[in-house]
């Protein structure tokens, strides 16, 4: 049984999408995000476009939420309070010295997610090596509690130095929380993680007792509601490392759940590169305000171990989507010194761009790409009917200001907003010491299949992916999840024999909490574990993970293949290498479960007649504007090379393929663009 | 007698300046040969600084001392033929445009252009033409097209070598540039892509620290190459008679941004005072002027009413005068962005020879970023006289900058790290001062109080604001604090902290901070104040405290709001005697209800 229900909410539109393992039919919905209480948008849709029968018989429910997000944003979650070493009160305030803005000279400090009172110092000290320095002063924590209950705490995290290397300090002061009656949330800092860097851990461990009880509140609240309805699944909701939990593991590392959106569009990615078997791929997801780009590699989006929210770190497994302010809205205009400049501000969706005719009197890219018919006559199946003159009348005066035509600041502002993605993914490529006019593009967002042909013209790609259902891809990425759960632990040894040993004991260690519970929350599919190593040259700073080949959670390798492994991956990323001796830094252990496979396939309509409409629109590639075929994509067959110029249309999104550019759809339903001769 | 060595000269002093935009049609290839195109120039402007940002990734990412890593003490940037600033990844602003003059140099030493080929790599770091220590050592390379016919740039990065052979790892009281360390006048370290054996074998014999420097000496390659390579890709892209010409507009756009931002402000004279504390060797302070001329869209910066350069070595080379005043204007004036050589058009800098901001040889100058970081914090005050809510109030200052070194007991292993720290920052017109990382280092992170744990033999016994210590204002300066080392092991450790005698002055009515400082306590109990000290020899067991200063305040006390002063209050940033001191209009407001 494999029939599952995807719901990504997002701040504007809640996204549907349904999985019939009997039909083998995907069906997708959009509605209006509930802002107050997103789990009634997201039952009405299911309603609608789903059905109780149907409800009844899925078998998984997964669920990315803005929910954790929109709390720390909005700064409206529990009442924190902060148990921390005597003499680091203000870790969350001197930070690491840095500012979000380096040239900005008034740039200022959001108010950290615990205000001073309530960070309350407690003597005692662990050292770096794990002994007790200092023993744990109850009489602090005593003190401290009266201070919380006197102010209404109802939830407590505890971050002492070096909790990391020895967490004893850390559970004690639990107890004796616990033993005065303390009955609220208390999120303790090496339970968060295992990894050292007290600023970052202390962010993440009051970031986690901050979104918690609202989090669950709201998860409860939905899976009630859907139990109502006859849904007796399995609910997961996707992590900001990639892959699904459940909606209990969640309510205990809430912190995991933060960033969901737009991982799922990167974990879509990765479904495909695996099928089709692609090395490196990366990713183009473009929307209305932002451009998120992940690399994908060896069939897994690019991991990081520390993410930002709001300019809070967060220490925890970490999709590498990186995203600039470039979308569909993004803002055209000249700046201070006379160039023309696209983003990041947007134009949102009020008023939204100027063809919404809605009073914006920006022009925004969506504007340009109307008006130089990239986007046919402007109507879609939804009904919306995008306004051709207040777009001309947008771009007719920019252009004015550079003495340009409203065509000429059209293809400007196309050209400049995507040099700006394709900057990006040059960046993100060469960070791994890949070449991006090697990899393929996969484009989706509402604005992705627009742009690809010119941000791969601009990277000198050659070839683009348009998975099915672009428009929706990210909560069809959804559907795919695994069932994830990961632990880290920071233990800094020289790469030998010994440190295997006791690495190998540590990670037994931590599969054992990753075990544990795990019966009860799902049977299906085969388990796999994953052990990764951070390594790096003694004295670097940066580590390389490194995936030794793994035994029952053991690893299973020696120094010597480990080093081989290990200066390979650093030859690749870097271009050299060096003979110093290595370390370990962290370890990594992950617990993966594949969800039963979908059976995706291509539905294809009957052969439309390609050519029979056409629409003029400019081509980049001649310099000129010349007529387009265009054409549903459900009428294009499988096997069969269509050439451009071509406008292929779909119901939420539509793509561009410029002169020199050749399409066919393979058996799974996408969309391969390549260049032709 | 004054010699009026200006560094930079505006291109001319235009009254109004009006952002010429190009109107010359279509994008396409074909055009290229005509005039240049506004998009184009954002497309070039947009991938040269991606080119500098790959640069820098690769240099974080491999280098071995946590001076780079972390503390990003190094300067990536992209220049053209005529050796003008094509694009500067976030890094160390103090650095910001110094690297012109280390390229100019280095190329001259070589006897021009016409001695460098493709795949050189040029070792530059003779202080009066880098600006800064010898520590701060400059790799360039040439950059060619890619038939390696025509030079079409350079690619550089300065990067802070922990070691290369001064009297100690770091150092407060030398005496001449000679004690300093071992120079490099542009010598090539690679020859058409070839290790220059005997040059490298050189470098590192002079260092206390090879290995480490032979780590960071190739990740200052591995960026070089990138850049490099995007920059060849560039211009073999557009065409170098075009690349040529958009760059013209870069420069051009960058110089309007600035120069729309000094049309708005009116045209006067203004003089900033500072104080130094020393000069490392003698106690006395060391008082210095900087006059600022605003006319029409130009601003002048002139050094020459300060005293001559110092027998100790705060003295700040050209380069680095000229880079303080340019970060200056462009964190005002640049729009938030990485400058370019436009950016510096409209700044002209003015420096006496033989003083204080230009020193001559053998000058000392190991600390010449102490009075450059003054400098800027001068600049602003001169500017707060003009328009307060253009600037913030001053800062700590300073970065509390700490070297340290020893050798582990067990291993016999030597070891050495440093680290510059935050301080508390001045308030302005829109708010409190944060607690951060001086503007001359505003990219810079300090280490991880655990990973120096596990690091070094140490334990970090706090860091923690000092109640009281941020100057009272509408708006009040960022905290000060405290943070502490307990040694583990005998180790040494030379503190180059500065500005602990005058304290952070507040503009518009705002009150002042207070000065930095820090101290050791010994095993046996005695204490001792210390700010600028070479290789202090600390005991096991010592304690060593950074006093970081608290930043000015903004506007008048009496106008800060009561519900800021209670949070204050509450959250113990500030005592009850400071708040009765200095905000008695909240509790009248107490009384009266």
């Amino acid at each position: 049984m494999s029939t599952r229900i995807g719901i990504d909410v997002g701040g504007t539109f809640t996204d549907l999408i349904f999985y019939d393992e009997a039909s083998g039919a995907t069906r997708i919905a959009k509605a209006p995000t509930t802002a107050d209480s997103p789990d009634k948008g997201c039952m009405s849709v299911i309603k609608e476009a789903v059905g109780e029968d149907r409800l009844a018989s899925a078998e998984f429910f997964l669920h990315g939420t803005t929910v954790g997000l929109n709390a720390i944003l909005e700064r409206k979650g529990s009442a924190v309070g902060l148990l921390c070493t005597r003499g680091f009160r203000d870790l969350l305030e001197i930070r690491r010295g840095d500012r979000a803005e380096m040239y900005n000279l008034f740039w200022q400090l959001k108010d950290p997610i615990v205000s001073r009172r309530f960070r309350l110092p407690v003597a005692g000290r662990i050292m770096a090596d794990g002994s007790e320095r200092a023993p744990l002063s109850i009489a602090d924590i005593h003190a401290a509690f009266r201070v919380f209950e006197r102010h209404g705490i109802d939830s407590i995290a505890i971050c002492f130095m070096n909790a990391y290397a020895n967490p004893r300090h850390e559970l004690d002061a639990e107890q004796a929380l616990r033993s005065l009656g303390f009955a609220g949330n208390i999120s303790l800092s090496h339970r968060v993680s295992g990894e050292y860097h007290e600023y970052e851990r202390t962010s993440t461990s009051v970031i986690d007792a901050f979104v918690k009880a609202r989090l669950n509140n709201y998860l409860q609240r939905l899976k009630a509601q859907l139990s109502d309805c006859g849904f007796s699944g399995m609910c997961l909701i996707t992590r900001s490392g990639g892959g699904a939990m459940t909606f209990d593991e969640a309510s205990a590392r809430s912190f995991e759940t933060l960033m969901s959106g737009p991982v799922a569009g990167a974990e879509g990615a990765a479904e495909i590169a695996r099928r089709m078997g692609i090395e490196h791929l990366i990713s183009a997801d473009v929307g209305g305000t932002s451009f998120d780009a992940c690399l994908i590699s060896q069939g897994r989006p690019k991991l990081l171990f520390e993410g930002r929210i709001d300019g809070m770190p967060l220490q925890t497994p970490w999709v590498d989507v990186r995203s600039i302010g470039a979308g569909g809205g993004s803002l055209a205009y000249i700046d201070r010194g006379g160039l023309l400049r696209v983003g990041p501000q947007s134009a949102g969706a009020a008023p939204g761009p100027a063809c919404y005719g809605q009073g914006g009197a920006a022009p925004c890219v969506t504007d340009a790409a109307l008006w130089l018919g990239m986007l046919g006559d402007g109507r879609f199946e939804s009904g919306l009917k995008l306004n051709v003159e207040c777009a001309q009348a947008a771009l007719t005066a920019l252009g004015g200001k550079l003495q340009v035509s409203a065509d000429d600041v059209s293809r400007g502002i196309m050209q400049i907003a995507c040099t700006t993605m394709a900057n990006t993914i040059k960046e993100i490529a060469l960070e791994d010491g890949l070449d991006p006019r090697q990899m393929p593009l996969l484009a989706f967002g509402g604005a992705g299949p627009l742009l690809a042909t010119l941000i791969a013209g601009e990277l000198d790609s050659a070839q683009i992916i348009v998975p099915l259902h672009a428009g929706n891809f990210s909560a069809w990425g959804m559907l795919g999840s695994d069932l994830v759960r990961s632990l880290s632990r920071t233990r800094i040894m020289p790469l030998t024999e010994n440190a295997l040993e006791e690495a190998s004991k540590n990670f037994a260690d931590l599969f054992k909490q990753l075990d544990e519970g795990l019966e009860k929350s799902t049977q299906t599919g085969t388990l796999k574990r994953e052990i990764g190593l951070e390594m790096r040259f003694i004295g670097q700073e940066h580590t390389l993970t490194v995936m030794p080949p793994c035994d029952h959670g053991r690893i299973a390798s020696d120094p010597a293949a480990l080093r081989t492994l290990f200066l390979a991956q650093y030859a690749s990323t870097f271009g050299m290498s060096m003979d110093d001796p290595l370390e370990i830094v962290s370890l990594r252990a992950t617990l993966r479960r594949a969800l039963p496979a979908r059976n995706v396939t291509a539905t294809v309509s009957s052969a439309g007649d390609v050519g029979a409409q056409t629409f003029d629109a400019y081509s980049f590639a001649q310099g000129r504007r010349v007529s387009f075929s265009v054409v549903d994509r459900a009428a294009l067959l499988i096997g069969t090379v269509y050439e451009g110029p071509m406008i292929v249309r779909e119901a939420t999104t539509s793509s561009y393929i410029d002169a020199g550019y050749k399409v066919e759809i393979d058996a799974h339903g996408c969309m391969m663009i390549g260049r032709t001769g | 007698m004054l010699d009026r060595s200006a560094a930079v000269k505006p291109a001319a002093k235009q009254a109004k300046t009006q952002a010429t935009a190009q109107a010359d049609g279509p994008v396409d290839a074909a055009h290229r040969q005509g005039a240049v195109d506004v998009v184009d120039t954002e497309i070039i402007r947009h991938t040269l600084n991606s080119a500098a940002n790959q640069m820098k990734n690769a240099l974080v990412r491999s280098a071995f001392s946590p001076i780079i890593y972390e503390v990003l003490d190094f300067a990536v940037a992209l220049y053209d033929r005529k050796i003008r600033l094509l694009a500067q990844a976030p890094s160390l602003p103090l650095f910001m445009g110094t690297l012109s003059f280390c390229i100019e140099a280095a190329i001259k030493a070589l006897g021009g252009e016409g001695n460098i080929e493709p795949g050189d790599v040029i070792l530059y770091n003779w202080p009066f033409g880098t600006g800064a220590h010898a520590q701060d050592a400059a790799l360039i390379q040439p950059v060619f097209t890619s038939d390696n016919e025509h030079l079409i740039g350079y690619a550089v990065i300065k990067a802070h070598w922990l070691d290369i052979g001064a009297n100690t790892m770091y150092c407060t009281n030398t005496t001449d540039v000679y004690q300093e360390g071992t120079f490099f006048p542009g010598i090539k370290l690679y020859r058409k892509g070839e290790r220059v054996d005997d040059v490298y074998r050189c470098v590192l014999a002079n260092s206390r620290l090879p290995k480490v420097l032979a780590g960071d000496i190739k990740a200052q390659i591995g960026g070089l190459r990138i850049g490099a390579r995007e920059l060849t890709r560039i211009v073999d892209r557009f065409g170098r008679g075009y690349f040529e010409r958009t760059v013209e507009r870069i420069f051009d756009h960058g110089e309007a941004t600035v120069r729309s931002y000094f049309d708005k402000l009116p045209d006067g004279i203004y003089v900033g005072e500072g104080l130094m504390d020393n000069n490392g060797i003698d106690d006395k302070v060391i008082p210095f002027k900087v006059k600022l001329t605003i006319s029409g869209s130009a601003v002048c910066l002139d050094f020459s009413d300060c005293p001559d350069s110092q027998p100790g070595p705060v003295n700040c080379p050209l380069a680095t005068t000229v880079s303080a005043s340019r970060i200056a204007i462009s964190m005002l004036a640049g729009g938030n962005e990485a400058p370019t050589e436009g950016h510096f058009r409209a700044v002209e800098v003015i420096t006496r020879k033989g003083s204080l901001f230009d020193p001559q040889p053998p000058a000392p100058c190991f600390l010449y970023g102490w009075p450059a970081m003054q400098a800027i914090e001068v600049i602003y005050q001169a500017l707060s006289k003009l328009a307060p809510e253009a600037v913030p109030a001053c800062s700590g200052g300073d970065i509390c900058s700490l070297v340290w070194w020893g050798t582990r007991e067990k291993t016999g292993e030597p070891w050495a790290d440093g680290s510059p720290f935050p301080v508390g920052h001045g308030a302005h017109a829109h708010g409190d001062g944060v607690t951060m990382m001086h503007v001359a280092e505003s990219a810079t992170r300090f280490a991880s109080l655990e990973v120096m744990e596990a690091r070094n033999p140490w334990l970090v016994e706090g860091c923690e604001f000092n109640p009281d210590s941020c100057g009272a204002g509408r708006h009040r300066g960022g905290l000060g604090y405290d943070l502490s080392y307990r040694l583990l092991e005998d180790a040494y450790v030379t503190p180059a902290i500065e500005r602990t005698v005058a304290a952070p002055w507040g503009i518009a009515g705002g009150r002042d901070g207070t000065p930095n400082g820090a101290s050791v306590k010994y095993p046996d109990g005695s204490e001792r104040r210390v700010a600028k000290a070479t290789a202090m020899r600390l005991p096991k067991g010592a304690l060593f405290t950074i006093h970081a200063g608290g930043g000015a305040g903004y506007g008048p006390p009496g106008e800060r709001p009561a519900e800021d002063v209670q949070r204050d209050l509450e959250g113990g940033y500030i005592t009850e005697a400071y708040a009765q001191r200095h905000y008695p209009h909240v509790f009248e407001c107490r009384f009266d209800q």
